[in-house]
């Protein structure tokens, strides 16, 4: 085989029913599906067979790093873990989930582009990577340990350079909303794979790699890299105008030069330990995962009041302590995600409102911080009442005797895929029109909040006028539309309405599209793709004639690395290309169509947050089928056509869906 | 005994307290002179301690008392110093691997490694990228400040 530049070379396979291990050559899926999302989703393609349920042993748990993993490209530290998700509602079905931190590159250096995992162990075992080689060892005396207390105990054991990725008390009791956890603040958070490891009775994965990733162009390489750099000047999640970091900013991941983080730098590591860490830095992840993006006020209509996650009040901040932010220690040390506790939380007071004091006996509380403390210890440790919830909120709801009404505010928390509602405009965040036409789109053919989509309009939003909330004073918003435009070769992309919609629903396929790239390179989704460039300083902003960026900055640094001939369209088709697989899988796994994608468009009936936009069945159908047209999709079933797949050199796969009906 | 006076180098200074652990001075090291990225070809290490925050640099002092040159058994041709930058810095292709030059150097955790190359083994360490016009690019791309580099006629200390 021809020597890999970027590439390891080698995916690992481990098998914890019979413990056997091998590996696999990464030649055989790239460049064609780039690495990350890309390689397993093709890797479930061939062998996740339909029916495989999220805590069988023939569900794969992937962990993924992309050629980027390991090197210069900035914010290129990320990975991500894929497989068979407990937590999606109305079924489990193959779902990915991102995570920060030092372990895809750690296992670049040790030799592998990848893990992929099957079979479940009788007893809990840990896995040891090391330059090439692993082990499974027994993790008896790990089992029970909090993310903290694991990942101190290796670090002992292995040394401080070694990388540590394990689950805590939730994901050993297979509740749902487990993670995966890695470092502090780092973890892979939504779809629950904490609990799919807790099923193979995996704690935890420790690697050290003392290898590199080899560059075929090294001087183009750095320079390509110092360009993109100069593209994302800004902390992506702020402002398009860099903010000068103060010392208690940090990076989620390896090589990000950016360091997102905003608020909440202040948060405790855990309870208990005797130990003051008021003062230790926090990652981006921390707004998301952490806190759940608490602040959020969340309107629930049919309740008819605003309800926010927050717990967080300055009165007893001024005590000292925050039980807000001691509270989300304290989740994050049993291995469960923040956000359940926002939706958990807006649930509970609902029922409040109406008169229900207790489930199943149990004393609700929610403005209490001790009562969410003790109720996610029950979560974790699925006691009472925590063992319904650790099905997941809306299959607790669907067991429980709660009036519909209750019911019906679960599924407007939590109103697509078993995920809370996200940049959608109508809870969380206000998206103005057309933005949240675009995240709708996300979130109708995902698998989950498809956050690697939506970031992206989120980073968007932070650009529009101040008076859409989170919006920039310094933005001239005529330049802005202006240079959407010109990249997208369209008029009026950023105008509100859905007119002109064919231009809309590009737009929203190339950000698509982009996602899947971004995910399998990888790169983080906050600061990819550059269709806008970030500014170092107001005046810098406003002496712009253009805000363009570069949207061939991933192409500009891939080509020199792997030294392929690659270009953005390679990597445009690439992204396609694995879009149309997750697709086809889902069809052929799942069922997945036109009828299952429409199943959330009731929520697109209620306004926008702040500018009242909304839609009806009707226009819902028309974007629809504009979104399909450009996918190549068919209309009526949602199915990619035998054209498109083979254009994507995806015969095989029509093939298969043709055999079993599945193709329009 | 040659007797020598070796001329004051530059320096890259590593604040810890700035430093946030993201390596990126380790990978523009490592891609510069390897063309790999990756820890252990890099001249500058970050000591992470990624549970509690704390990162500590690992960095050659350029000491004014060059003890690792004073050791070569090959000085001037295999461990050299640099006349502009002063940088003390070892000519890899001369370079024997006897390792006498990490032996003798004072700091507590010697910046200077041993690598196989060509077959042989070669001690490398940092040369303040001696080559390059803007001088270290470990200082040049730090996102945080935490590095800098300070010149032989601006430094203090030895």
């Amino acid at each position: 085989m021809a020597e890999m530049y970027g590439w390891a070379g080698k995916i690992l396979r481990v098998d914890l029913t019979s413990n056997k291990v091998e590996t696999n050559d990464t030649a055989k899926y790239v460049p064609e599906y780039i690495g990350g999302k890309g390689i397993a989703t093709r890797i479930a393609w061939e062998e996740l067979k339909p029916g495989v349920k999220p805590y069988d042993p023939e569900n794969l748990l992937m962990f993924m790093t992309g050629p980027f993993s390991g090197t210069l490209a900035p914010t290129s530290g990320r990975g991500i873990v894929c497989g068979v998700s407990p937590r999606t509602y109305p079924i489990p079905w193959f779902t990915y989930s991102g995570m920060g931190g030092n372990w895809a590159a750690e296992l670049k250096y040790a030799g592998f582009d990848g893990i992929v995992l099957k079979g479940n162990s009788d007893t809990p075992v840990y896995l040891w990577i090391h330059d090439g080689e692993v082990e499974i060892r027994n993790a008896e005396k790990l089992w029970g340990l909090d993310i903290f207390e694991t990942q101190e105990l290796l670090k002992a054991e292995y040394g401080k350079e070694a990388q540590t990725i394990c689950i805590g008390p939730g994901g050993e009791n297979l509740v749902v909303s487990a993670t995966i956890h890695h470092r502090q603040k780092n973890s892979a958070g939504m779809p629950g794979f904490g609990a799919v490891m807790g099923a193979k009775k995996l704690k935890a994965i420790v690697i050290r790699g003392t290898g590199g990733v080899k560059i075929a162009r090294p001087a183009e390489f750095v320079k390509s890299c110092r360009e993109v750099r100069k593209l994302v000047n800004s902390g992506p999640t702020e402002t398009p105008v860099k903010i000068v970091l103060g010392p208690t900013h940090l990076p989620c991941t390896h090589a990000c030069p950016f360091g997102c983080t905003r608020k909440f730098k202040d948060i405790p590591l855990r309870l208990g330990d005797g130990k003051d860490r008021r003062n230790i830095p926090v990652m981006c992840n921390a707004e998301a995962y952490e806190l759940g993006c608490a602040w959020y006020k969340y309107p629930t209509p049919l309740i008819g009041k605003e309800y926010t996650g927050e717990i967080y009040t300055r009165a007893i901040e001024a005590l000292g302590r925050d039980p807000g932010l001691e509270l989300q220690a304290v989740i994050e040390a049993l291995g469960v995600s923040g956000w359940t506790y926002l939706t958990l939380r807006c649930l509970f007071l609902a029922c409040i409102d109406n008169g229900i004091t207790r489930i199943n006996g149990y004393k609700l509380d929610p403005g209490n911080p001790k009562f969410w403390e003790s109720f996610f210890k029950k979560l974790a440790y699925r006691e009472g009442i925590g063992d319904i919830f650790a099905h997941g909120l809306m299959q607790a709801c669907e067991k429980l005797d709660l009036p519909e009404i209750i019911k019906k505010t679960a599924h407007w928390l939590e109103p697509m895929w078993g995920f809370p509602s996200h940049r959608d405009g109508r809870a969380t965040e206000s998206q103005p029109s057309p933005l949240w036409i675009f995240d709708m789109l996300h979130w109708v053919i995902d698998s989950r909040d498809p956050l690697a989509s939506h970031h992206q309009t989120g980073y968007i939003h932070c650009w529009f006028p101040p008076h859409f909330e989170g919006g920039s004073p310094f933005v001239d918003f005529e330049k802005l539309k202006a240079t959407f435009d010109r990249v997208f070769s369209a008029k009026g992309i950023l105008e509100p309405g859905f007119e002109p919609l064919d231009a809309k629903t590009k737009v929203t396929k190339w950000f698509d599209d982009r996602a899947q790239m971004k995910d399998s390179l990888l790169l983080c989704d906050w600061c990819f793709p550059r269709v806008l460039k970030g500014f170092n300083t107001v005046g810098e902003l406003e002496a712009a004639e253009d805000y363009y960026g570069n949207v061939d900055a991933e192409a500009e640094m891939l080509a020199p690395l792997t030294g392929l001939d690659i270009i953005t369209a390679d990597l445009d088709k690439a992204g396609e290309r694995i879009r149309n697989l997750d697709r086809a899988l889902h069809i052929r796994n799942y069922n997945r169509s036109r009828k299952v994608d429409a199943s959330g468009e009731w929520v697109y009936e209620y306004p926008e947050k702040t500018d009242g936009t909304k839609l009806d069945k009707a226009m819902f159908d028309r974007i629809l089928d504009s979104y399909y047209e450009n996918r190549g999709w068919d209309k009526k079933t949602g199915w990619p056509t035998r054209a498109k797949l083979e254009e994507l050199e995806l015969k095989d796969v029509a093939d298969e869906l043709e055999s079993m009906g599945k193709l329009p | 005994m040659p007797t020598k006076t070796v001329p004051k180098s530059g320096v890259v200074n590593h604040k810890t307290e700035l430093c946030r652990g993201c390596k990126i001075c380790e990978l523009v090291c490592s891609a510069f002179h390897e063309g790999v990225c990756g820890s252990y070809l890099s001249r500058i290490h970050i000591d992470a301690d990624d549970l509690n925050f704390n990162f500590s640099g690992q960095i050659c002092s350029q000491c004014e008392s060059a003890e690792c040159y004073f050791a070569c058994p090959l000085k001037d041709i295999a461990l050299c110093i640099d006349s502009a930058t002063g940088a003390r810095y070892i000519n890899e292709a001369e370079c024997t691997g006897c390792g006498a030059c990490a032996e003798a150097c004072q700091l507590p955790e010697p910046p200077i490694w041993e690598k196989t190359q060509g077959g042989k083994a070669v001690f490398f360490k940092c040369d303040l990228c001696k080559d390059t016009e803007e001088g270290p690019l470990c200082v040049a791309m730090c996102p945080w400040g935490a590095l800098k580099f300070v010149n032989k006629e601006g430094r203090l200390d030895g």
